[in-house]
């Protein structure tokens, strides 16, 4: 390039042997910066790092390692760094870096759960995983502990939500209660509470669900608060119109359950304490009375029989007394255990020790233990009839005399087995079919045939024409009463004239005294007769009623008359009145003998004559009376007078025959005689 | 490349060349008598800066391809793409073109840069084994080409700076775009940082005995 002739001169060159810094450019500092800066980041990422956790999946759906987080309030605190498979294949292992932050608190009761877009009744959550991807939600409380590096995630949220304490009960399904997942816990209509997943119970014969009430509504909830299912809805049609009721229609759509504390004074609840859902409020308020205090101890029996008619929530009776109900029904074949395959009734009891009197703190055991002893004595659970009508059943518990030895065994995972003996139910059935043939027996029919005929005769004898004749006989008989008196009078103008003949044919003398007693005989019967017209009259009211069928009236009437006549008969006066009369006759038979013989006889006889048939007549009508009165007697006892009613008108009618008879008796001796007699004084004053 | 048989030097013939103005100026001369710049005959701490810039270049460039460049949110997934990564997935999709693009503009440049830089520098030290006419080219070449390597870091840019749809789309330059600016930024440097005028000085003193370099260094 360029020759050694035309070389420049030399240029300046700094000294040899000068420092190393000086030797260096500064632009070294830029590498050096970077690698600290390097280094500096390193060391912090790796200062900063937090611990590794590994969770234990089911299934790791959408979980990717270096994108899924860790997140705790929906703040990212760590990231997947690995998914793999714990040993045996048996989980999915995500394997976490969390946050140097965090760490601390992830102890031992940090619970995970993948939180995914659901659709549910309930309505939608992690919607915006949709966008985001699947995260990990982590759950701890806010006390750091021992670290832990190997945690079970969860298959599903639990029921606390963040931030949100609450009351931890494991709630218990009754008859047809349901317990749905995730379905709220309501109070006076606001959601108070969750249920969580149901799981069948031990025994397997009920579901159980966690639920949990949030603070700080937990108070509300003490052991005198009974569940029921809000769920459903109830339709009812009555005179209001047609009604359908439902609690709401988030309920109605998903379930739900609501509670109410039914008594006050009831005592905190512990957390994890176990209540009863009810099928409906109304049960649920039965519930509360019917001592359902306490744990129940829980028994199953296992009945030979199959017989349909129990049901859950029958009673269990030790000695009458109602001891517990019926929690669950299942039928059984176990060939093995049995040695046939015939279907057994396994029958699971409820029995409350509270109402053995054995309820406090080891009710349960306590109870137990006595059943135990029972049983040794030879107790056994039995079907019985509850009720003969429906045919229901419930479980009996009876001492049975010299039954085989038997005790209670004990299994572990399932309730104790009461032993079991022969039901009662085949007996009470046939008593009860005797009652019904007993009933059946009963001769209804020909009772109700006479019955029937008894009240044809007595609408035929009331409709019949007698009987309705009957007013109209007894009017005419009084009208001819009335009419007697003229008769009388016409009667006892013949026999003036007849006495006058006799004044003429001077036997006077001898009838003047005659008369005389007769006078002294009409005086009385003048004063004995005064009754009479009233008699008549009372008669006369009463044919009119009777003219208008009012027979108990018309017996009333009768009762009254025939006291007047009883009175009128009773003094002394009337009663002298036949033997005086008798006596006059007999001496008036004399004279009349000696009449006879001087040729008035006979028109005297013909007086006589008229006189009796108008006496006969009214001897008839007397006569028709009893008739009359007793066939009232028999309407009125058929139309279902009382007792009392028809000894009175019995009375009535026996008094009203004799006055009657009286009266016929006075009534001719007043025809034949009395009027003429009366009149004749003054004839034979007169006259003679 | 063939260069003419005796070509001088400023510095061989007793001069010193002002690299801004252009101006030779007897050596020895401090400044430049025209602009006042600072006459250095040759810049004696070249090599060191070339090598010190050209390190932090190389070390940039390392996490620039591991990290993501870009990341694609969009409403259903989130997608974050390596510079090699993206080409690939381009190139899968039938993009060839638009991957080839982003291959060179990232890919091929920046190593091409690295090497070429890397070869010049060692070319001045040690014996060069091509001429120093194409050594001059290819330096002029990468210093030409060394922004356009920016290009990468502008669609980044804009690309985040437009597509901000909030849920519906969002795209945020990765943790890469910041080491991939860093790199062009330091290898462009590094280029600057080059003497280009050692190339012919390393020509000069092949034929003769090395006793000028001997002296400089």
């Amino acid at each position: 390039m360029s020759d050694e002739t035309t070389s420049p001169p030399k240029a300046p060159v700094s000294p040899a042997g000068r420092p190393v810094w000086q030797r260096l450019s500064i632009v070294w500092i830029v590498p050096l910066a970077a690698l600290v800066v390097v280094l500096a980041i390193a060391w912090r990422n790796y200062a900063d790092r937090g611990p590794l956790i590994e969770i234990g999946f089911e299934n790791a759906s959408g979980v990717r390692a270096g994108t899924t987080e860790l997140r705790y309030r929906d703040v990212k605190v760590g990231l997947v760094e690995e998914v793999g498979f714990a040993q045996g294949l048996g989980q999915v292992l995500v394997k976490v870096r969390l946050d140097q932050a965090v760490a601390p608190y992830v102890d031992g009761d940090a619970s995970f759960w993948v939180v995914r877009p659901q659709v549910t009744t309930q309505g939608v959550s992690g919607l915006d995983t949709v966008l985001s991807g699947v995260f990990i939600e982590g759950l701890w409380d806010n006390e750091p502990g021992p670290a832990a590096a190997r945690f079970d995630g969860l298959a599903d949220p639990p029921l606390e939500r963040l931030g949100t304490p609450g009351l931890r009960l494991t709630l218990r399904a009754s008859g047809g209660a349901a317990l749905t997942e995730n379905a709220p816990i309501l109070y006076r209509g606001i959601e108070v509470g969750r249920i969580g997943k149901p799981v069948i119970s031990d025994e397997g014969s009920t579901a159980e669900a966690e639920a949990v009430i949030y603070a700080p509504h937990d108070r509300l909830i003490n052991s005198a608060t009974r569940f029921w299912d809000a769920s459903g809805f109830s339709f009812s049609f009555g005179p209001g119109g047609a009604a359908v009721d439902f609690s709401s229609l988030a309920s109605l759509v998903s379930g739900g359950i609501t509670f109410d504390t039914m008594l006050s004074g009831g005592s905190p609840t512990e957390p994890g304490a176990r209540f009863t859902v009810f099928e409906e409020e109304s049960a649920a308020r039965a519930s509360i009375f019917s001592g359902n205090e306490g744990e129940a101890l829980t028994l199953s029996v296992i009945f030979d029989e199959n017989i349909t008619g129990l049901s859950t929530g029958a009673p269990v009776e030790l000695n009458g007394l109602r001891i517990g109900e019926v929690e669950a029904l299942n039928g059984m074949v176990d060939e093995a255990r049995f040695g046939d395959g015939n279907v057994r009734l396994a029958v699971t009891l409820a029995i409350r020790p509270g109402r053995l009197g054995l309820d406090g703190e080891n009710g349960t055991d306590n109870a137990l233990d006595f059943l135990s002893e029972r049983v040794a004595e030879g107790l056994r659970a039995r079907l019985a009839t509850a009720s003969i009508l429906t045919g229901g059943l419930k479980v009996e518990l009876i001492e049975v005399p010299n039954a085989p030895e038997a005790q209670i065994t004990q299994t572990e995972g399932a309730p104790p087995v009461l032993p079991a003996t022969d039901s009662e139910i085949s007996d009470v059935s046939a008593t009860a079919e005797g009652v019904f043939e007993r009933i059946n027996a009963l001769p209804v029919e020909e009772v109700m045939a006479q019955a029937i005929t008894l009240m044809q005769n007595a609408n035929t004898l009331i409709a019949s024409d007698d009987t309705r004749a009957v007013p109209g006989n007894v009017n005419a008989l009084l009208t001819e009463a009335q009419a007697l008196p003229a008769r009388l009078d016409t009667t006892l103008a013949e026999l003036e004239t007849l006495i006058a003949q006799i004044n003429e044919q001077a036997l006077a003398a001898r009838v003047s005294s005659l008369l005389d007693d007769a006078a002294e005989a009409a005086r009385s019967v003048g004063s004995a007769t005064e009754g009479v017209p009233q008699l008549i009259d009372r008669l006369d009211t009463v044919a009119a009623r009777a003219g208008e069928v009012e027979l108990d009236v018309l017996a009333s009437d009768l009762s009254a008359l025939l006291a007047s006549a009883d009175r009128l008969i009773g003094q002394d006066d009337t009663r002298a009145l036949p033997g005086q009369l008798n006596a006059t006759l007999g001496e008036l038979a004399l004279v009349l003998e000696e009449l006879r013989a001087g040729g008035v006889v006979d028109n005297a006889v013909a007086a006589l004559d008229s006189a009796r048939s108008a006496a006969d007549t009214f001897a008839e009508a007397g006569g028709d009376l009893p008739g009359l009165i007793a066939e009232a007697r028999g309407v009125l006892a058929r139309a279902n007078t009382t007792l009392e009613g028809y000894q009175a008108q019995g009375g009535v009618g026996r008094d009203a025959r004799a006055a009657l008879r009286e009266v016929e008796a006075a009534a001719k001796a007043v025809a034949s005689l009395a009027r003429a007699i009366e009149r004749n004084p003054n004839s034979l004053i007169r006259g003679r | 490349m063939d260069l003419p048989e005796g070509v001088n030097t400023a510095r061989g013939q007793g001069l010193v060349g002002c690299t801004r103005c252009t101006r030779p100026s007897p050596a020895g001369t401090a400044r430049c008598p025209r602009c006042g710049s600072r006459l250095q005959s040759r810049d004696a701490m070249s090599l060191q800066k070339v090598w010190a810039w050209w390190l932090v270049g190389l070390g940039c460039y390392i996490p620039a391809n591991l990290y993501p460049m870009l990341e694609t949110r969009t409403l259903v997934s989130t997608q974050s793409d390596t510079i090699v990564g993206g080409a690939v997935d381009l190139a899968r999709h039938g993009n060839w073109g638009v991957a080839t693009i982003i291959l060179i503009a990232s890919v091929l440049i920046p190593v091409g840069k690295f090497v070429v830089l890397a070869g010049l520098a060692i070319g001045v030290r040690h014996g060069p084994q091509i001429s120093e006419a194409w050594r001059h080219r290819l330096y002029e070449v990468v210093e030409y080409i060394g922004r356009w390597s920016m290009i990468d870091v502008f669609v980044v840019a804009i690309l985040s700076a437009l597509v901000q749809l909030q849920a519906l789309a969002t795209i945020t330059p990765g943790r890469a775009s910041l080491f991939f600016a860093l790199s062009v930024i330091f290898t462009m440097l590094s280029a600057q940082s080059f003497d280009s005028r050692l190339i012919w000085d390393s020509a000069e003193s092949a034929r003769p005995a090395r006793k000028p370099k001997e002296r400089i260094a």
